[in-house]
């Protein structure tokens, strides 16, 4: 019941920005995947252009960019920032508001309060970028839209990205509960979440982009609960 | 567990890691960024000091002509030096001209380039790369995971101004999936062709390279597709796939076409089919040259050194280039070997020379003739040798344990690490760093890592916790060198305080003093103290 009670408070106070970065994606990559579906066979026909009978093509003229690589800055953009913007309103604005004490000065345990910021956060980015997410590309993949589906990797991918969002929270959350200046290990948190993402996007296995991500999840998640548990608020 | 048990075993060596990573690469970036400085900054010294050389002589004219002639063969045998006036400062002069001279250096010609009055053989040449090809790198740069998503190949087939079908490559299942454009699946393509489902297509096999063109009557693309061991033609219009040569027992390396694709004259790399038989040539890490002809169809197999080839309606050739200096050596994985090959290319005159050869039916080669000439020691560039200083000095502050694991895993390892690291693998890539940034002056690196040991003993022993975390820290600072130093100031960073008891200096993370074991003094209990007083 308490953990119920610490959630429902979390989350109440991450729903504005939740509903904004999901307003944000839905509008704006709506709009733009919108606008791609009608113009998908003229891109088509601009690239045949170069298909001239008794002609060597450029190879690289046969790569082409799915529909969907025009929501995909908005899905990136939308979990990393959703991402840094819970962060810092879960751990970092509470050393200036010192509302600290007054959460953590309760009969439940440290423990119970992270873990309830913690879901709060990660339901927060599932539903808002990544319930988006699934209805976009739901709506690509219709036969009547692009006329072939879209390929499963890509969705995937858009998944990694809300992963990433929620790397920049944990990173964020780890800076913000730091004691140190930013200049020096403050900022490491988010260093390290900087790192991830540019680490994640140099790849092009999953499997290896899933790897890195669950090893720097791991990492983050096992500082935050010691500075969290040792840190005199 | 417990979030203390969490805090123990599991953030404590992370947030070591963390910050050794982060100042890592922070320090890496660093010991680069100084490598290019230095490098750029005395390579435009060199520019600058040999814009100041003395005019050349007629005799270094004539070997500079001949260096930079393109020799080519009749079909006769007969070789003629190809060359192309230029300026002073290396441009094509326009218009352009030519002059071509004889094995004996006599000028038998001068005049327009388009005018010449030979017709040399051309020759099989290796696809460009981002051009005319794309390969196993680029179909790694298509998949990269940046913000728009990855990319996939798809064939787009119909006629000039309506694309009717599309048929996209499943890199997964290793064949592809065709599509109406107006909606729904037509089928997929693999290794025997044409199916209609997904059960019954058999793959293609690990991706390698493909090209592609438009023949003389379609707008439909074809595409020569290569994977580890197999070349087939694919045809999507006809929904044909033609397995053109597969290798028993060695990879394929390169592959290269001449007169082989239908395209129309005038236009880029066409050869005149009248006088020139389809031909592909497929090079495999074994070493041979598999020759695949049509018109007739005939297949030849020809061992020995790198060479290329071609296939009139007469006969068919192959051409070797060779130069006696071995190739050079990786600066990174041998600098020795690397400064052997600066020594010997830059110190002694270099003999060429090109031989042309006959290809007979059963793949025997007969020499037809040869050229060869001498050209002088070339001048040593000045940065080439700076890069090694560079190295050398950026290297002092290199981890220890980057010098440590590259002699333990061996130059045979290290090299596969530089070769996958060219192939663009990122692994491979993360792996090289210890090889690139790693100390070359071995006793200096020891010895800067020791003082920084020797300041975190000073540093360290009236803060220490425990003896193992002491040991700890001089270890890593030892083997990380200016890494390490700065991990432990970064983690280690405690105030320290004279002991009321003995007076030595100790820390404030233990309450117990290191030296005379005296607890840390007591604040005196003040008068309104009430909660102190009741609980002590």
């Amino acid at each position: 019941m308490r953990f119920a009670a610490l959630f429902g408070k979390e989350f109440r106070e991450c729903l504005p920005w939740m509903l904004l970065a999901a307003i944000v994606l839905f509008a704006f990559g709506g709009f733009t995947l919108r606008m791609q579906a009608h113009d998908i066979n003229p891109i088509r026909e601009w690239s045949r252009g170069y298909s001239t009978p008794g002609t060597t093509m450029q190879a690289s003229r046969l790569t082409f960019n799915s529909p969907l690589a025009v929501v995909g800055p908005w899905v990136f953009g939308s979990a990393i920032g959703l991402g840094l913007i819970l962060g810092a309103c879960q751990f970092w604005i509470p050393n200036f508001t010192r509302t600290w004490p007054f959460l953590l000065h309760r009969s439940v345990h440290r423990s119970t309060v992270l873990a309830a910021k913690l879901t709060a956060a990660t339901v927060g980015l599932i539903l808002a970028v990544g319930g988006i997410w699934v209805g976009l590309f739901w709506y690509a993949c219709r036969p009547d839209v692009f006329g072939m589906p879209q390929p499963a990797r890509i969705f995937i991918e858009g998944w990694i990205f809300i992963t990433l969002g929620l790397v920049a929270y944990l990173g964020t959350a780890v800076s913000g509960l730091s004691e140190a200046r930013w200049y020096t290990t403050k900022i490491f948190g988010i260093a390290l979440a900087a790192i991830v993402i540019f680490v994640t996007a140099m790849q092009w296995s999953l499997v290896w982009a899933l790897a890195v991500i669950a090893f720097s999840i791991a990492l983050l998640l096992s500082q935050l609960f010691d500075t969290f548990a040792t840190k005199e608020f | 567990m417990e979030l203390k048990n969490v805090s123990k075993y599991i953030a404590g060596p992370g947030r070591v890691f963390t910050t050794a990573l982060i100042i890592l690469i922070a320090v890496s970036v660093v010991q680069a960024f100084a490598m290019a400085a230095i490098e750029t900054f005395v390579y435009a010294e060199h520019r600058t000091a040999t814009k100041g050389k003395p005019p050349r002589t007629e005799e270094e004219k004539r070997i500079g002509r001949i260096r930079q002639a393109s020799k080519q063969f009749l079909p006769d045998g007969t070789i003629h030096l190809v060359y192309e006036p230029r300026s002073k400062d290396g441009r094509i002069i326009e218009p352009r001209t030519e002059q071509i001279y004889d094995a004996n250096d006599h000028l038998l010609w001068e005049g327009p380039k388009d005018q010449r009055p030979y017709e040399y053989l051309s020759w099989a040449e290796q696809l460009r790369r981002y051009t005319d090809a794309f390969d196993v790198m680029q179909i790694k740069q298509m998949q990269m995971l940046t913000p728009v998503f990855s990319r996939s190949i798809e064939v787009p087939i119909g006629s000039i101004n309506n694309t009717e079908q599309i048929w996209r490559y499943r890199p997964g299942d290793e064949c592809f999936e065709g599509y109406a454009v107006g909606g729904g699946r037509i089928g997929f393509i693999g290794a025997e062709g044409f199916v209609d489902s997904k059960s019954k297509v058999k793959p293609l096999g690990e991706f390698r390279f493909f090209t592609a063109w438009c023949p003389g009557d379609s707008s439909s693309p074809t595409l020569l597709w290569q994977t580890g061991r197999r070349v087939y033609q694919i045809n999507f219009e006809k929904r044909q796939t033609e397995l053109l040569f597969e290798s028993a027992d060695s990879d394929i390396e390169t592959i290269s076409l001449h007169a082989w694709r239908d395209l129309k004259p005038g236009t880029n790399d066409y050869i005149d089919s009248k006088k020139y038989r389809p031909l592909l040539v497929c090079i495999t890490q074994d070493g041979v040259h598999h020759l695949i002809l049509r018109e007739p169809d005939q297949r030849l197999s020809v061992a020995g050194p790198r060479s290329s080839f071609t296939a009139t309606r007469q006969a068919i050739f192959a051409y070797r280039s060779w130069a006696d200096v071995f190739s050079v050596p990786s600066m990174a994985v041998s600098p020795q070997l690397y400064e052997e090959w600066l020594e010997q290319y830059y110190n002694k005159p270099q003999k060429k020379w090109m031989e042309l050869y006959r290809v007979a039916d059963d793949g025997a080669v007969q020499l037809l003739n040869r050229y060869d000439w001498t050209m002088p020691a070339p001048d040593r560039p000045l940065h080439m040798e700076s890069l090694l200083a560079t190295q050398r000095l950026v290297g002092h502050f290199s981890p220890l344990l980057y010098s440590l694991l590259f002699h333990a895993l061996g130059t045979e390892f290290w090299s596969y690490v530089q070769q996958s690291t060219n192939r663009g693998s990122f692994f491979y890539a993360m792996l090289a760093f210890p090889m690139w940034l790693r100390s070359l002056n071995g006793l200096t690196n020891w010895a800067i890592s020791a003082l920084m040991m020797g300041f975190v003993f000073w540093h360290g022993l009236p803060r220490r916790t425990s003896r193992a975390q002491f040991a700890f820290w001089l270890v890593f600072v030892g083997l990380l060198n200016a890494t390490g130093l700065l991990t432990y100031l970064a983690l280690n960073h405690t105030a320290v305080i004279k002991c009321p008891a003995c007076g030595r200096r100790r820390g404030l993370a233990q309450n117990d003093c290191i030296h005379c074991r005296a607890p840390l003094p007591t604040p005196k209990p003040r008068e309104l103290d009430l909660v102190f007083k009741s609980c002590c």
